[in-house]
Parts: C-alpha cells; sequence; structure tokens
C-alpha cells in the first residue's frame, strides 16, 4: 500500500547542485538509489558533493556549468544518454526595495530565475520524451520555487515575480508533458538555512521578524526541503503532478 | 534516515483512523502500519473492522477498532478523551450524495454537512485536546479533502462547500496548533476508485469525464492516497502544516 521512495535506476540532474538547497537535493536522491548528474559553476563545490555522495556508496556525475550559458548547457545534455528526474534549482536572489530595484540586479535575477529555468526545463523534457519507455516508467521535473510564489513580500519583487512564474510555468508544463508519464511540480520552501539565507539573517531585526511570519517557528532544514523534492521525484508521487509542495511551516496558510 | 533524505517512519507512533474499514480510510490504516505505526480503527462495520485488524496485526503494530459512528459526537469523545497514545489523526470519514444544485435535497444537505464537516471538526478538536493532553512533542492531523476542495465539479455543490471548508479549516487549525508542534494539512485527490466511486465509474459519460479531466490519464489508486497521507504523518514532513497535497494527474493544473 506505501509506495517507498525509491529511485533506483533513475538518473537525476541537479542544477546549482554546488551549495545550499541543490546540494542537499543531490544528496538525497543519490540515497535513494539515483544516480546523479550534479551541475555548478565550482568545481571545488561539486568536488565536496561527489565525495559525499560516494560515502553514502552513491553515484554521481559532475559538469561545471552556469545554467545561464545555453549552449554550454545543452552541450551537456548531450553527453547524457538518458534522463529520468531534474530538480531545476539553480537560484538567486538580490533584495531590494521596488522603488530602488537596479536595472541590472532585474536583469541578473530574472535571466537566472526564469529565462535559465524555462531554457533547462525545455531542454531535460526534450531529452526525457526521447527515451522509449517513457511513457511505462515516468519521469519527474522539479522546480525550485519557494513561499514567495504564492504570496508577496517586502524587498521581494523581483524574486516574487521570477518564482510566480515558475508555479505558472510547472503547471503549463504538467499539462502538456502529461502525455508522456512527465510530472511537473514545485517545492515552496520558507526560509532555509541555507549560504544563501544566512547573509540575509546576518540582519537579526530582519530575522526574528521572519520567523515571526514561520507558525511553527523555525525555519526549515535542508533535509525538509530535499525529503519533499524525493518524494516527488519518486513513484511514491506518481499521480501528483501540476501542483506544489509546500514547505514553509504554515507562512501561507495566514 | 540518511544526511539529507528522511524516511517515512512511524514506529511507535499511533494514528486514529475514521471511515477505516473502507476504500481511503482502510488504505492509510495499511499504510501507516506499513510504516510501523499502530493503529487506532473508527469505523460502523464490525465485520470489517475485524478483517481489517487481522491484516494490520500481520504488520506487527498495534490494533484497535470502535465501532461508531462519526456523528455521534458523546460516544466518540468518551473513547478519545480516554486514548493513552496518540500522535496522528487521518480524518477521514466523509460522504458525498450527487444532485443538481436546484435539486438537492434538504437530508442530503443535512447528511453531508454533518458528516463532511461538522463530525470532521469535532473529531480535530477532540484529537488535538488529546494529542495536546498527552503531552506529545508532535503531532500531525491530516484531513481528507478533494479535489473539489479547490474547484467545482457538476453535481457537487454541497460537496464543494463543506471540502472547501475543510481546506479553510485545515489552515485554521495549523495556525492555532503550531505552537503546540502539531502539523495540520490535507490530501486533495481526484475522484479515486474505490468502493463507494465504483458505481460512478460503471458510468461510461462519468469515466470519460474523469479520464477527459486528468492530464495523465489514470485514475487514481488508493495506494496514491494513503502514501501521501503517510508521508504526512511522519517526520519526513516536519515543516510541512497548512496545506494540501494534490494529487489529482494535473486536474486542477488546468
Amino acid at each position: 500500500m506505501l509506495k517507498k521512495i525509491d529511485l533506483k535506476n533513475k538518473i537525476a540532474l541537479v542544477t546549482g547542485a554546488g551549495k545550499g538547497l541543490g546540494k542537499a537535493c543531490a544528496i538525497a536522491l543519490a540515497e535513494a538509489g539515483a544516480k546523479v548528474i550534479i551541475l555548478s559553476r565550482t568545481k571545488s563545490d561539486l568536488d565536496k558533493v561527489s565525495k559525499i555522495i560516494k560515502k553514502t556508496r552513491g553515484s554521481s556525475k559532475p559538469f561545471v556549468c552556469d545554467v545561464t550559458r545555453y549552449e554550454e548547457f545543452r552541450k551537456i545534455l548531450q553527453k547524457i544518454n538518458r534522463l529520468d528526474i531534474l530538480v531545476n534549482n539553480a537560484g538567486n536572489n538580490i533584495p531590494e526595495h521596488f522603488t530602488k530595484v537596479k536595472q541590472e540586479n532585474m536583469e541578473y535575477l530574472t535571466n537566472l530565475n526564469m529565462k535559465a529555468a524555462f531554457n533547462v526545463a525545455q531542454l531535460c523534457s526534450k531529452k526525457m520524451v526521447k527515451a522509449k519507455n517513457r511513457k511505462k516508467i515516468g519521469g519527474s521535473i522539479i522546480h525550485m520555487s519557494s513561499q514567495l510564489g504564492k504570496v508577496g513580500c517586502g524587498g521581494r519583487n523581483v524574486y516574487n515575480m521570477n518564482k510566480f512564474g515558475i508555479e505558472g510555468l510547472a503547471r503549463g508544463m504538467a499539462v502538456e508533458l502529461a502525455e508522456y508519464n512527465i510530472r511537473v511540480n514545485t517545492v515552496c520552501p520558507t526560509f532555509v538555512e541555507t549560504p544563501m539565507v544566512k547573509k540575509f539573517f546576518k540582519n537579526k531585526k530582519f530575522k526574528n521578524q521572519m520567523l515571526k511570519n514561520i507558525p511553527l517557528g523555525r525555519v526549515a532544514k535542508e533535509s525538509d526541503v530535499a525529503t519533499a523534492v524525493a518524494f516527488l521525484a519518486a513513484d511514491s508521487s506518481e499521480m501528483i503532478t501540476g501542483t506544489s509542495l509546500v514547505v514553509d511551516g504554515g507562512w501561507t496558510a495566514q | 534516515m540518511g544526511i539529507f533524505l528522511k524516511d517515512i517512519n512511524l514506529k511507535g507512533k499511533t494514528a486514529l483512523i475514521t471511515g477505516a474499514t473502507k476504500g481511503l480510510g482502510r488504505g492509510a490504516a495499511e499504510a501507516i502500519a506499513e510504516a510501523g505505526g499502530n493503529v487506532i480503527a473508527i469505523g460502523r462495520n464490525q465485520s470489517e473492522l475485524n478483517s481489517l485488524g487481522k491484516k494490520i496485526k500481520k504488520l506487527k503494530v498495534n490494533y484497535t477498532s470502535f465501532n461508531c459512528d462519526v456523528n455521534n459526537y458523546n460516544k466518540i469523545k468518551s473513547f478519545i478523551t480516554k486514548l493513552k497514545k496518540l500522535d496522528i489523526l487521518v480524518n477521514n470519514a466523509g460522504t458525498n450524495i450527487p444532485e443538481n444544485f436546484l435539486n438537492v435535497k434538504k437530508i442530503s444537505l443535512d447528511t453531508i454537512l454533518n458528516v463532511n464537516t461538522k463530525a470532521v471538526f469535532n473529531i480535530a478538536q477532540l484529537c488535538a485536546n488529546q494529542i495536546i493532553k498527552l503531552k506529545k512533542k508532535q503531532g500531525s492531523i491530516i484531513n481528507i479533502s478533494s479535489i473539489f476542495g479547490l474547484v467545482a465539479g457538476q453535481k457537487r455543490t454541497v460537496y464543494s462547500m463543506t471540502k472547501f471548508g475543510v481546506e479553510g479549516l485545515t489552515k485554521g487549525m495549523a495556525l492555532d496548533l503550531a505552537k503546540y508542534n502539531i502539523r495540520v494539512n490535507s490530501v486533495c485527490p481526484n475522484i479515486v476508485l474505490t468502493p463507494r466511486t465504483k458505481k460512478y465509474f460503471d458510468n461510461k459519460i462519468y469515466n470519460k469525464y474523469v479520464k477527459d479531466s486528468t492530464p495523465i490519464k489514470k485514475v487514481v489508486t488508493i495506494s496514491d492516497v494513503a502514501t501521501s497521507i503517510t508521508f504526512l504523518a511522519s517526520e519526513a514532513s516536519s515543516m510541512i502544516t497548512g496545506t494540501s497535497i494534490v494529487i489529482d494527474g494535473g486536474w486542477t493544473a488546468k
């Protein structure tokens, strides 16, 4: 009756896998039995992740790649035979008040959080549909969204715009890729203690204010999000598509 | 438990399940037992409660059953308030009488409201109070909702009214119970093939309607829903509260 989170014989690709959530997802997928292709701009980060995966007797293949470079990513995909799971994770945030958002920051964030996310998803989907037995074995794409893909938050306009966009993309993709039995979902975490968030939390006033917004009174752990991603990647969630798994301690319930 | 992947493990936990003798409730009871959880089954059919018990006990977990109509507040109250162990509630008992809005009978309205709304509220309140009284460090309540808690369907006005209500109740409870670390979520399945819905699926037009409305072109199984329930029951989802897992093959993504 209970479908376990089991990714044996699956090949997964994780972008932004060098640090934070991407790293956690890559390791969690490997722990569930998947072979993991890890991408990051920083080779030393990839080496560290590979080492951890090796220690847990998992298997990984690293590629140095900036996902905003279309051709660079496309060429890497050509080296891969098959793909069953994509964790479309690479992203960033630069908090600024709406009236003060700098043009170059808006460009940079939108190119990474939306344009690259779209391109990566499209190229990977093309690869995934090619497998002859795809309809039988299924596939799963998980976009790393955010609670800010569901509700607004001060100083986060561009990030809000990008992540609401990803929510729309996920639903559109889910409808179109259903015929190949490829499921598409998002994970919407609250603040997680990642290197990115630690930077914001140096501001204690901001940290306390954010914690007040999380009914459970704690930030998420990387393992909370990585487990949700693994659940969506596996056949445990075989009939879940075009939706979000919100991992926010109640933030958006208010 | 890996570094980043949390197990769906309910060893040592006790779950109360309403409507446990048939369909989703029975599936949830079995899945929870497979994850190591003890089962308290509430149902109205003694022979079915006994046959479920036989199955559950084979999994080497404790099984208690109580023959009771969820509408019988005093009877169920005296049972729940005496429980020595309780960590999880699967608030499942529900009903539906499909009728066109203009022709909904008074008796149907009362029946559906009593089971899907009032009994759901009362049992959630009784169980939450008991979990708090037992001084549990964590708890999880899963309300069984539906895609009709998110969108409308034909001849489903009363059902939708009650399930939208369950969605609201879930979010409200999540906020009030967060300080006790009791998480509250719902699952929103598409129309699942169960003994109760079999008569609908036997109708060709209805069967086509469900298939055409589900992009992934498969019917949700009891096991799909039971797996999500068990995930929400376990600490694998320890930061998930006040939200829904939508198990609908893309129905509501369109």
